[in-house]
């Protein structure tokens, strides 16, 4: 707490709408929204452009048997009782308070997104140790417990994983499937991966993440992924074969004739390996790969195994 | 009541209109399962992009997608149309209970592994777009270009990654204090550039 206290509690208004509040900031903000009649506004908006970025999300289909499983689950699950006159009517006096008239439809969700006065008053009192995953929502659980948990206790069960966990596990994920990236002696490798994972993750957060695929000269799926306003691209190959040791994978960006060296990687023949490339990406680039001597070349060698237009 | 005339005379072409989120909701606060399953077939499909755009796998997406759908169900009771509109209301779930998966540990470390070898195609070639989901992508895609490319960046992953304040600090190596200040900042911005949200 004390990292935040340094600064004002409505710094916290963006990572809150966006759920991004671990369980100490989330205290400090519901606290911080219950005195201030600003911030509940400031709130209500910007949890409506959280929902417009989430608008904007292609729709997906899902199969028929989602539905079907909900509508036979409906008579097994009990509907929740309106809540309580006292709490409605103060819940409905923050919301009313926070709640534009006659403007935009505000949109603070209801019981389960609302800031509950009671939060801060019922920290600590469930979650005190082993951290837990959050409880789902089954038909036999509803039925027994009418819950949901206030805003602060999701918070608590929600934020338990620590970033530097956070950073661990995906720097194994890439280890599992990079599967060896040549590595540059001076480089520390633990960093390198959890920078290819950091910025593949940001091409596929990116809000122009762009797509494009096709095989090598044998036949293997090759997918490349990048963002023009990142300037930055990430190239997927599935079951590469293994190289000799004395060979590497090169990547290339290509312009007009010329190609600028891009990082190189190997693979342990099955599996998908992955590599972001090295350097800025120019909208219109074209990505290959080449096979090189280890370490990579000033200037590619031989014929590409591949090329992709961006 | 602006809003709702104008609604109203560009329905005109279009068949009968469907009954509203809103209408449905208050339908299902009272037991209504028609209205339910009609309310899941008005939805589902922006609930289930938008969790399958945080937590990758699709199998686990329609997990959630499930469990939120019994969420509205059981909440409906819950719902006040006074306070906002259903589809904020629904997607405002929708995006917490992603994030909530994402935070449990199995799942985490699951996506973890597939952010890898995400298909980033998938949600644009499972539907087709309609109209209204291209307009609404361009406006908030215009609208994130109006941001510094850190408050784009850090509005990114905190909303489409699902990473928490101190996990965006750590992938963009910034200070936490900056990350807050960024998100607030950038989503004031795309306020004021989107105008009227939802």
């Amino acid at each position: 707490m004390s990292r935040s206290s340094e600064q004002h509690p409505a710094d916290l208004a963006g990572a809150y709408a966006l759920h991004a509040l671990d369980a100490d900031d989330m205290v400090i903000f519901e606290a911080h929204l219950a005195e201030s009649e600003e911030a509940r506004i400031e709130a209500a908006e910007l949890k409506d452009i959280a929902v417009a970025l989430g608008l904007a999300v292609a729709p997906v289909q899902p199969s028929a048997a989602v539905k079907a499983n909900l509508m036979a689950m409906l008579s097994s699950t009990p509907q929740l009782p309106p809540l309580p006159a006292s709490r409605a009517t103060s819940l409905a006096a923050m919301d009313a308070a926070a709640t534009d008239p006659g403007a935009t439809p505000a949109g603070s969700p209801a019981a389960t997104a609302t800031p509950g006065t009671e939060g801060a008053a019922s920290t600590g009192a469930t979650t005190t140790g082993a951290p837990r995953p959050v409880p789902d929502v089954h038909s036999g659980d509803a039925s027994s417990t009418p819950r949901p948990a206030t805003a602060s206790e999701r918070a608590q069960t929600r934020w338990f994983k620590r970033p530097a966990q956070f950073i661990l596990s995906i720097a194994a994920a890439v280890a599992l499937f990079v599967g060896g990236i040549s590595l540059g002696q001076s480089l520390n490798s633990n960093q390198f991966e959890s920078q290819q994972a950091a910025s593949l993750a940001q091409i596929n957060a990116a809000n122009d993440s762009q797509r494009a695929a096709t095989t090598t000269v044998d036949g293997q799926e090759v997918t490349l992924v990048w963002s023009n306003t990142l300037g930055i691209s990430a190239l997927l190959v599935d079951n590469l074969p293994v190289l000799p040791g004395d060979q590497d994978y090169q990547l290339w960006y290509m312009n007009n004739g010329a190609a600028t060296a891009a990082g190189t990687f190997d693979s342990s023949g099955d599996g998908t390996v992955w590599r972001v490339l090295d350097g800025t990406m120019h909208t219109g680039d074209q990505v290959g790969v080449t096979v090189e001597p280890t370490g990579g070349s000033d200037q590619p060698t031989g014929d590409p195994i591949v090329a992709l237009q961006s | 009541m602006l809003g709702l005339m104008t609604v109203d005379s560009a329905g005109d072409l279009a068949p009968p209109a469907p009954a509203s989120k809103e209408e449905l909701l208050v339908r299902v606060a009272r037991g209504d399962r028609s209205a339910f399953g009609e309310l899941y077939d008005q939805i589902a499909p922006r609930v289930l992009g938008l969790v399958k755009r945080l937590l990758v796998d699709h199998a686990q997406s329609e997990e959630v997608t499930q469990e939120i759908f019994l969420e509205i169900w059981q909440s409906a009771t819950r719902y006040e149309s006074t306070r906002g509109g259903a589809s904020t209301w629904i997607l405002t779930m929708a995006h917490r209970r992603a994030v909530d998966r994402i935070r449990s540990s199995q799942a985490g470390r699951d996506r973890d592994t597939k952010i890898g070898i995400r298909d980033l195609a998938v949600a644009y070639d499972h539907v087709a777009e309609t109209v209204e989901v291209r307009i609404e992508h361009e406006r908030v895609e215009k609208a994130m270009n109006r941001l510094t490319q850190l408050q784009r960046q850090a509005v990114s992953l905190a909303y489409y990654g699902g990473f928490s304040h101190s996990e965006v600090a750590d992938m963009l190596q910034i200070p936490l204090g900056t990350v807050k200040t960024r998100l607030r900042d950038g989503l004031i911005r795309l306020r004021d550039e989107l105008g009227v949200a939802s």
